[in-house]
């Protein structure tokens, strides 16, 4: 037991408690908290001593159907944990200042969001069962909603949210459901049991289930790493906050969906499925990512569209089996992005745009930014020294020599995909870096530059982009030493992974292609403005959002048919569907039970002469009940009904029901009292006779199919099931045993089946609070 | 409702009090007689309608009803708690000893039903006395 892990994932939640309870009055305090956990967090993490063992954490949670809080620190999984804590501390120190111009409360929001996001996260780089990975997964899909739309009053940024929240939250119910599948067949839901056990994975292959379950998982990890056809919620995403974007959308969330493709490799890699599923779906991606990403003007946009090309790179690395470099390429990605985007934040602090038409010019004005942009954008590009030189250069060699790709043909589609994506990449990065910082200044940005800079007293903005920039610089030049080679190798998902990195490349075709990447680059760049106009012509039919919007209306507009036919309001409607279910379902249960009316043994010798009098006055009452003219008279006839009623419970002695029966009566006489004004006139005659005589058939069957049913349930074989008994085990006999009382029926309600009134009286209290609600706020109104 | 019969305040004054005590029997005799935290609710409330009808509805209005349901709710879910905090199946029963008094701890939670039964039946009685056509 390792007790370091589940501090480590609690470390955060922790500090967003702490955020909501600090409360407004220590606005400075939230992101301090936040840093604070972040980097206790990575401590604990790292001080985790490296060994043979892995470390592990298990606590029983649902031991009944062998579901536990287990936490696992593999090196994968502690990789992605100390990413997610690491950057997080970067992002943190970055929203400090970013954002003091946000009025406190929702600075308090706002942190502790993304302080449980925070926590969320590590959750899922860390669990090992796959119950508990779901519900992380479903936190930090909440959390993110709650992130992207964090400016709400703008209705952009609650479209965006929502957006997110349907695409991810779906995904992550339909990997529920496979997680259950998988859970099904190998019978247990721990990861490392399952993948651990080559019995256990050959049985979920060999399962039918095995493929049903195995595209149920992939749609959650498609929608949540963005992608194709799935990409295009992560886009309107950009509406958050940039610290968010750079966290959640660049370095951590999206990293979700590979990380569980990942973890679930060794799981499915025999699947026929599994290699052409995820190869088309990632080099898709990674193509059309970066495509896009040359086309869009919005920086964030640009940044969003180049993370779902890269995320489709590293899809595309599992779906060829090759998950040695995995680790390289999600720690590349998150240095970079991760300074970009913050550098973006930099850019819109300081002239309030993102339109890349709009800027230029900045490199004075922000030096410290334009360093990091420099970085930043070179290791996109995969310049060396930098780590995305490596990533690259690895990239290269493992589509060339990977065994797994098969025909010629399906190589040579790949490296031309893969070498256009990089190519566009770097076409992006140069005009990133050159459009924002070069040239004389814009007329949008000359108009900033007058006013003073904010901030003087709060860390400056910079450090967090410039440290990640660094990083991915420092980590490319320990390229010549073993060091990241090792790093990256021993951080993979795979064990006993080998890499080939190195700084100094070797003379070869890895080589060759980076410099056909670096000329193609150099080109597209050159004639940019034809080549943007030549991709709006490429350009046809809906995007894929308004496919998406389109299907969402659609499941609205069947809502509403649905509820238009079968709830329009009508009481008498409901009735009439009431009244023919139940005589419809009891007739076939009896028949299936093979019971007629002919098996009623009751008689009337047992009745007394007072009994029949009061079936006279009964029928008396309904008969009236049906002639009233007003509903007054209605009311009183149908209360006598009811009244008459529990007078019989007197001839046959149930105390109990009968005290029930005259309480409910007495009460629902006063409801019917006090809403009796409020009706409309009574509408006897709208009815047609044969409408009426419908009617009148319907209410015959009813009250002959109730009638039918209650006389059989005197009878014997039918009376006393085995659950109500008085033999032991049934609930007669419970009831004095183990609830102490003689009152069986009130022993069963509060006892026994605590549970169900537990949730009748739940419901009870919500009704309340809603006529409440609804009766107070409609006459305050008026 | 602003004449009320004085026939009705009159037999009120008296039936109240009876009510509730009758209601506080039928409350404690439900383990093991007819009766219980639900007939019993009902009962309250239908003395409670009557305070309404006999003295008029502003005066019961005062009172926010809604949160004696509230308040009912929290002590049937917290007595359903306190034996999961003790390592227990949630709404475990146990017996309370002290003396002359044999309790099962599902009293509380008849108790809280009781409560709910009243307050929301006060609250729609109350707020519907208050619509005006």
């Amino acid at each position: 037991m390792q007790p370091m892990l589940p501090l480590a994932v609690l470390a955060p939640f922790a500090a967003a408690a702490a955020v909501l309870l600090v409360g407004r009055r220590a606005p400075r305090a939230h992101g301090v908290l936040v840093l604070i956990a972040a980097v206790a967090s990575f401590i604990a993490l790292a001080r985790i001593p490296a060994g043979d063992a892995v470390p592990h954490f298990t606590l029983p949670w649902m031991p009944a159907i062998d579901v536990a809080f287990a936490l696992r620190g593999d090196p994968f999984g502690l990789f992605l944990a100390l990413l997610v804590a690491g950057v997080g501390a970067f992002v943190a120190l970055y929203a400090i200042p970013y954002m003091q111009v946000e009025d406190p409360v929702a600075q308090r929001r706002f942190f502790a969001a993304l302080a449980a996001f925070m926590g969320s996260m590590l959750g899922i780089a860390l669990a090992d069962d796959l119950i508990l990975l779901f519900v992380f997964w479903e936190l930090t899909s909440i959390t993110s909603f709650l992130l992207i739309g964090f400016r709400f009053a703008d209705d952009r940024a609650k479209a965006g949210a929502v957006l997110a929240l349907q695409v991810t939250a779906l995904g992550g119910l339909a990997m529920s459901v496979g997680f259950l599948l998988v859970g099904q067949v190998t019978g247990t839901f721990s990861l490392s049991a399952i993948a651990g056990d080559r019995e256990l994975v050959a049985r979920l292959l060999a399962s039918p289930l095995a493929a049903p379950a195995l595209v149920l998982v992939l749609l959650g990890a498609f929608t949540k790493s963005a992608q194709v056809p799935f990409h295009f919620w992560l886009p309107r995403a950009m509406v958050a906050p940039t610290p968010v974007s750079a966290y959640l959308h660049a370095a951590t969330m999206v990293k979700a969906g590979v990380f569980l493709l990942a973890r679930m490799l060794p799981l499915f890699e025999g699947s026929p499925l599994w290699a052409p599923l995820l190869t088309t779906v990632g080099t898709a991606t990674m193509t059309y990512g970066a495509w896009r990403a040359f086309r869009e003007t919005d920086l964030k946009a640009i940044l969003a569209y180049t993370t779902a090309s890269t995320l489709g790179l590293i899809t595309l690395l599992y779906g060829l089996e090759a998950p040695d470099q995995d680790a390289l390429q999600i720690l590349s990605h998150a240095l970079y992005k991760g300074a970009l985007f913050l550098v973006v934040g930099i850019v819109e602090h300081r002239v309030h745009t993102r339109d890349i038409r709009q800027l230029g010019g900045l490199a004075r004005e922000l030096p410290w930014a334009f360093a990091a942009c420099i970085l930043g954008a070179l290791s996109m590009a995969g310049i060396p020294p930098l780590l995305g030189f490596l990533a690259k250069e690895s990239f290269y060699s493992e589509l060339l020599l990977n065994p797994a790709i098969g025909p010629l043909l399906a190589r040579g589609v790949v490296l031309t995909a893969a070498v256009a994506a990089n190519a566009l990449l770097a076409a992006v990065a140069a005009r990133l870096v050159v459009a924002i910082f070069l040239g004389p200044p814009s007329a949008v940005v000359a108009s900033h530059l007058g006013a003073a800079a904010r901030h003087r007293d709060v860390p400056p903005l910079w450090i967090s982009p410039l440290a990640l920039g660094s990083g991915a610089l420092a980590l490319g030049l320990l390229g010549l030493t073993t060091f990241t080679d090792e790093l990256a190798a021993g951080a993979s998902s795979r064990a006993r992974a080998r890499l080939h990195l190195s700084l100094v490349p070797a003379l070869g075709l890895p080589l060759y292609l980076t410099l056909v990447t670096l000329v193609l680059a150099t080109v597209v760049y050159w004639k940019r403005d034809r080549f943007v106009a030549l991709q709006h012509q490429l350009t046809f039919g809906p995007s894929a959002d308004a496919h998406w919007e389109s299907m969402v209306a659609l499941v609205g507009r069947i809502g509403d048919a649905f509820s238009a036919r079968w709830q329009n309001g009508s009481l008498r409607w409901y009735l009439t569907l009431i009244l023919v279910a139940v005589p419809a379902l009891a007739g076939y249960a009896l028949v299936t039970l093979g019971l007629s009316y002919r098996a009623i043994s009751g008689s009337l010798a047992d009745m007394p002469w007072y009994g029949f009098l009061l079936c006279v006055l009964l029928a008396v009452a309904t008969l009236t009940a049906v002639r009233a003219t007003t509903r007054l008279q209605a009311a009183i006839a149908t209360t006598t009904i009811g009244f008459v009623v529990s007078m019989l419970f007197v001839v046959y002695r149930s105390p109990d029901i009968l005290l029930t029966q005259i309480l409910i009566e007495t009460v629902s006489t006063i409801f019917v009292l006090l809403v009796l004004i409020f009706l409309p006139p009574f509408p006897r005659h709208d009815l047609s006779r044969s409408g009426r005589m419908v009617n009148a058939a319907i209410a015959a069957v009813f009250s002959f199919a109730i009638t039918v049913l209650m006389l059989l349930s005197m009878t014997p074989g039918l009376r006393e099931p085995d659950n109500i008994s008085t033999r032991p085990g049934g609930l007669l006999s419970l009831s004095l045993a183990e609830g102490g009382g003689a009152n069986a029926v009130n022993v069963i309600i509060v006892d026994i089946r605590a549970m169900d009134t537990n949730g009748e009286i739940t419901v009870l209290v919500v009704v309340g609070l809603c006529i409440y609600g609804l009766l107070r706020t409609r006459r305050e109104a008026t | 409702m602003t004449q009320q019969s004085p026939i009705l305040r009159v037999i009120a004054r008296f039936a109240l009090p009876l009510t509730m005590l009758v209601a506080i029997r039928i409350f404690f005799q439900g383990h093991d007689l007819p009766g219980g935290g639900f007939i019993a609710g009902v009962l309250l409330a239908a003395a409670g309608a009557t305070y309404l009808l006999a003295f008029g509805v502003t005066r019961a209005a005062r009172f926010r009803w809604w949160k004696v349901s509230v308040v009912g709710l929290l002590i049937s879910v917290g007595n359903g708690v306190v034996p999961l905090l003790r390592g227990e199946a949630y709404m475990d029963n146990h017996f309370i000893d002290a003396g002359p008094i044999h309790l099962p701890t599902a009293t509380f939670f008849d108790l809280g039903v009781m409560l709910i039964v009243v307050g929301t039946l006060m609250t729609i009685f109350v707020e519907l006395s208050l619509e005006r056509r």
